[in-house]
């Protein structure tokens, strides 16, 4: 029989082909998505959840809605910008993936008795992620590719992904099972964005610079955001703490510390 | 002169690597040809085997079919990470992103 082939063993540009394939994705996805309606099984039983522990939950998805709308608004539009077939294609991964983000969001509000999530969207979300959509649209209109996934896979990726990961320690089930499908999908985004990033900061140091004006800019509307969403799901203080040193270890790793 | 902790470093990196049989771990974040190679971080009490790793973007458990060592590459596929194996000033083995 023959040895069977460890995936370490892969050169780096197959292993770089494998996983920004489409192909990758569809196999990927099938595994944890399959089974599920909007974002969770049918079978999860729905925990009343109080009056004022409901309006939390509404406003928190009313944040995380704004965010997936700016990585979909800003994924979509750096497919153009995208340096090479790897990253064009990686990118409609994470479109697709980011539209279903905003939907089962936005469907979980309606079983929540939200009759029309979006306007409650335009009603609750936080100025700061607002201002924060409206930087990244510029960058990615400006067409600046190292600053646009700094502020869209790094900055805004990373903490979602925290965020995500410590609210679903603490949700109601079923929105502890969108939160945890999302958060599957992020791994994706935040290794994309802190790997192409690496790789341009190698080729071109001197961006490093440049990048650092930004984090100045914007990280602070994401960790606002941060802040006021950990408050909203009652999480203690050394927990928000842990969450925002994830984001704080990528950058430290991208040598912004 | 040859340092004793050095020669048994050494030793310890000459010796044949041990190796392992991966059996499915539940893993499901990639497809299914290379889920046996990654598996969740189980917590408090959990401990990584000499073929494993921690992924440091995203966390995951990265494992192998051979014992790990200092300048090992590994491939995190749920992140898409390229990494290196180094000896951590604790003394563990770890994996840092290679870009």
């Amino acid at each position: 029989m023959a040895a069977e082939r460890e995936v370490h063993d892969l050169e780096p540009e197959a292993f770089l082909d494998e996983v920004h394939s489409f192909e990758f994705w569809f196999q990927a996805v099938e595994g944890y998505l399959s089974g599920l309606t909007f974002g969770h099984r049918p079978a999860t039983v729905e925990v009343p959840l109080g009056e004022d522990e409901r309006q939390r939950l509404i406003t928190v998805l009313c944040n995380y809605c704004v965010g997936e709308t700016a990585a979909l608004e800003g994924a979509s539009g750096l497919i153009a910008v995208a340096p090479n077939r790897q990253a064009k294609i990686f990118l409609s991964t994470q479109v697709v993936d980011e539209g279903r983000h905003l939907e089962v969001l936005l469907h979980r509000m309606r079983e929540l008795g939200v009759e029309d999530p979006e306007a409650e969207v335009e009603r609750r979300a936080s100025r700061s992620l607002r201002l924060f959509r409206q930087r990244l649209l510029d960058l990615v209109a400006g067409k600046d590719w190292e600053a646009a996934i700094f502020a869209q896979n790094v900055i805004l990726e990373s903490l979602e992904f925290a965020v995500f990961q410590g609210h679903a320690e603490r949700a109601d089930p079923v929105t502890r099972e969108v939160l945890l499908g999302i958060v599957k999908d992020e791994r994706r985004h935040i290794g994309f964005g802190e790997n192409e990033l690496g790789r341009r900061l190698q080729q071109a140091p001197h961006t490093r610079a440049r990048l650092s004006e930004i984090r100045k800019e914007l990280d602070h509307l994401v960790l606002d955001t941060l802040g006021e969403t950990m408050q909203e799901i009652g999480a203690p203080d050394d927990e928000r703490q842990r969450l925002g040193r994830s984001y704080l270890d990528c950058v430290r790793r991208l040598g912004f510390a | 002169m040859v340092d004793p902790l050095q020669a048994e470093s050494r030793q310890a990196d000459e010796a044949p690597r041990q190796r392992f049989v991966l059996e499915d771990t539940g893993f499901n974040e990639v497809p299914k040809k290379y889920r046996k190679f990654y598996r969740k971080w189980r917590g408090a009490g959990d401990v990584l085997g000499p073929n494993e790793a921690m992924c440091p973007v995203c966390k995951v458990i990265i494992r192998s079919s051979r014992e790990l060592r200092p300048g090992d590459r590994i491939y995190c596929m749920p992140c898409m990470s390229r990494l290196v194996v180094v000896r951590g000033e604790s003394g563990a083995l770890e994996a840092h992103v290679s870009y």
